[in-house]
């Protein structure tokens, strides 16, 4: 049996354990088509107007699985954290995929850890029946797929960026960047399934790298760090995902040799612009430079790179400034 | 006279000016863009070289803007650079000790902040133009006015009506309902004026330290009504530079000052360019579902640039061709 994943939203945290488990039950996994034109054009086509532009991208990457896979991985993730939530338009996915028509069957699991981690091995299970009944080979598969994941996690503390990370899993070599001239260390932040879909981000942090930066993102900092930091505000976020933002943040505001902080937002989404705004206000009274970029349809690269160019600019100009 | 050019290409209009060694403008040309980038730039090159007096050498040319990339490969820049470093740039050198530049032009409005002669900050309005000139434009041509008369006639009024300035759209239902209900002409340009100062604060400028000196410039800083509305806004004197609306191609001259005294000598391909052939076209790139636009430049029948393909196929066979 081929089972789909769309190349979105938490494929870029989640793929390596979604891949090991569905290979370990004896299943084969195909992937959607990176991120293109033709994919958002089909998403655009078929989404309700009023979700975020990477939602839009998703319904554009579970159409591309339309005759490659014999089902789509489509879980119901409301809660990946204790007394924590997933961005509520995740919550309806499988609700607004259900209506798409020419689509083979969902497996649509709810994965829902508000109330206890542990109810994370329910899913599993839930999932594991599609395929056996065997419950000890859906545990072993679980096992396998965890400590690939938790691989994947530690490439990423060590400085990867996901698809780099994947390569390394998967045993495919890619072509290593060298980063030449000054460097700068930029600290690039937004979800993850925006600035590392090049297209959504208009490739930002191959851009950024162009230009002599070195990129720095959240997933760079293990997860306890980031829960640390993340407790300094007042009141608790309810987003896993606009929590792990601040929280590096902050810890990245306290690192020296930080020289800028870029936030990517998506145009619609109300937690980038909380988190966004919130991390904003923490940069300006730390006097770190910060740039807010909003992303949404538009193809026109002009506006991205005029800001990025001019951030940099700003940034070695300062520095310059402070060796003085 | 030996200087060096500078030209900004912005959606509204192409602004070409010469300064000489010590940065004094010695010819400022102000040309509209109408949709043609390339024979504007041509015909004030033409222009530019014929106000010069005999004998006079160009050491350097500096491209920025929208259309800087298009102008830059065009007369052989020795600086291509974003309009936000430009102005900076020039406006710390018109005015030294500037703290806040406000700068509104046909379709964008950005803030820079600088302290201590250096760039602390700098935003650009999103993905909406309802702040900037080209709604004044069109307003003005609505109210069969021309927009040189504006800002006097904006002037004369003692009081302003309240008008929506979020949207340019909405701006325009509610200036015509304070029109039908009897309102004078110069109130309800007084209005728009301030409601487009509102906006711009509020979009714009949201969160920025504004300290003095304030300098305004940008092709809407001829508007003495919206200066008054700034200085009432702000309570702030602002301070309007002399050419005003070609800050940015000052900056670029500047900027293509330092880059050719670094080189030594200028790529400029002299005023010759203004009789060369230049042709411009796109088309879309079917190796992959990207899908790219490609747009190609053409000199006298020899492709000389290309760009927009993400993959780098198209652009990088020019640059290939050029080594070779």
């Amino acid at each position: 049996m081929k089972i789909g994943i769309p190349r979105s939203l938490l494929y870029y945290y989640y793929y390596p354990l979604w891949r090991v488990f569905f290979e370990e039950l004896g299943a084969k996994v195909v992937l959607s088509s990176h991120s293109a034109k033709g994919i958002l054009a089909a998403g655009l086509k078929n989404a309700v107007d009023e979700v975020c532009l990477p939602v839009k991208m998703f319904y554009g990457h579970v159409l591309d699985l339309a005759g490659k896979a014999d089902m789509i991985f489509l879980p119901r993730i409301v809660s990946i954290e204790k007394r924590e939530y997933i961005c509520p338009k995740f919550l309806g996915l499988p609700d607004m995929i259900r209506c798409l028509k020419n689509l083979p069957p969902l497996i649509e699991v709810d994965i829902n850890l508000y109330k206890n981690n542990r109810d994370f091995y329910i899913a599993i299970k839930n999932i594991g029946c599609i395929f056996t009944k065997n419950h000890l080979d859906i545990w072993r598969a679980c096992l396998k797929a965890l400590q690939v994941q938790k691989k994947y996690f530690k490439l990423m503390q060590m400085g990867l960026m996901p698809s780099e990370a994947l390569a390394l899993i998967e045993g495919r070599v890619e072509d290593k960047f060298l980063p030449d001239g000054e460097k700068l260390n930029i600290v690039l932040l937004g979800h993850p399934y925006n600035i590392y879909d090049p297209y959504i981000s208009m490739d930002i942090i191959n851009r950024l790298r162009s230009m002599g930066a070195v990129v720095a993102t959240a997933e760079h900092v293990s997860e306890k760090i980031v829960r640390n930091y993340a407790a300094r505000l007042p009141k608790k976020l309810f987003w896993t995902l606009g929590n792990r933002m601040v929280g590096a943040a902050f810890h990245y505001l306290e690192q020296p040799g930080i020289s800028g902080m870029v936030h990517v937002a998506a145009f619609g989404c109300g937690p980038d612009s909380m988190t966004g705004g919130i991390i904003e206000r923490y940069a300006h009274g730390s006097g770190m430079p910060f740039l807010n970029l909003t992303l949404d349809e538009h193809t026109g690269e002009a506006g991205v790179m005029t800001r990025l160019e001019a951030f940099l600019d700003m940034v070695r100009w300062r520095k310059a400034a402070c060796g003085t | 006279m030996k200087g060096y050019i500078g030209i900004d290409v912005g959606s509204v209009s192409i602004n070409i000016i010469f300064i000489d060694d010590g940065g004094v403008v010695a010819e400022a040309i102000y040309l509209r863009t109408q949709g043609q980038p390339i024979a504007m730039v041509q015909k004030g090159l033409k222009k530019l070289s014929g106000r010069l007096p005999a004998g006079s050498k160009v050491r350097g040319v500096g491209t920025t803007g929208s259309g800087r990339n298009l102008a830059g490969i065009i007369v052989g820049a020795d600086a291509v650079k974003n309009e936000i470093t430009a102005h900076a740039i020039a406006t710390s050198q018109v005015v030294p000790g500037v703290q806040t530049i406000l700068e509104i032009g046909g379709q964008d409005s950005k803030i820079i902040i600088l302290r201590h002669g250096v760039v602390t900050d700098f935003a650009m309005n999103t993905v909406c133009a309802a702040g900037t000139g080209s709604f004044l434009d069109q307003q003005a041509a609505r109210l069969n006015i021309s927009i040189e008369q504006f800002g006097g006639i904006a002037l004369q009024s003692e009081s302003s009506v309240r008008i929506a300035g979020r949207c340019a759209v909405f701006a325009e239902s509610d200036m015509i309902h304070k029109q039908q209900m009897g309102c004078g002409l110069p109130e309800i340009l007084a209005g728009l004026c301030e409601a487009l100062v509102r906006n711009y604060l509020n979009n714009v400028g949201k969160g920025k330290d504004i300290l003095a000196p304030v300098v305004f410039q940008g092709g809407v800083a001829a508007n003495v009504g919206m200066i008054r509305a700034f200085e009432q806004a702000l309570e702030l004197p602002i301070k309007v530079p002399p050419y005003y609306n070609v800050m940015g191609a000052v900056g670029a001259a500047l900027l293509a000052r330092e880059a050719a005294a670094k080189r030594g000598y200028s790529l400029f391909k002299g005023f010759g360019i203004s009789n060369m052939k230049y042709k411009t076209g796109s088309f879309e790139c079917a190796g992959c579902s990207n899908l790219c636009e490609v747009v190609q430049v053409t000199e006298d029948g020899k492709v000389i640039a290309r760009w927009g393909d993400r993959c780098g196929k198209w652009s990088n066979a020019v640059i290939e061709e050029k080594i070779s």
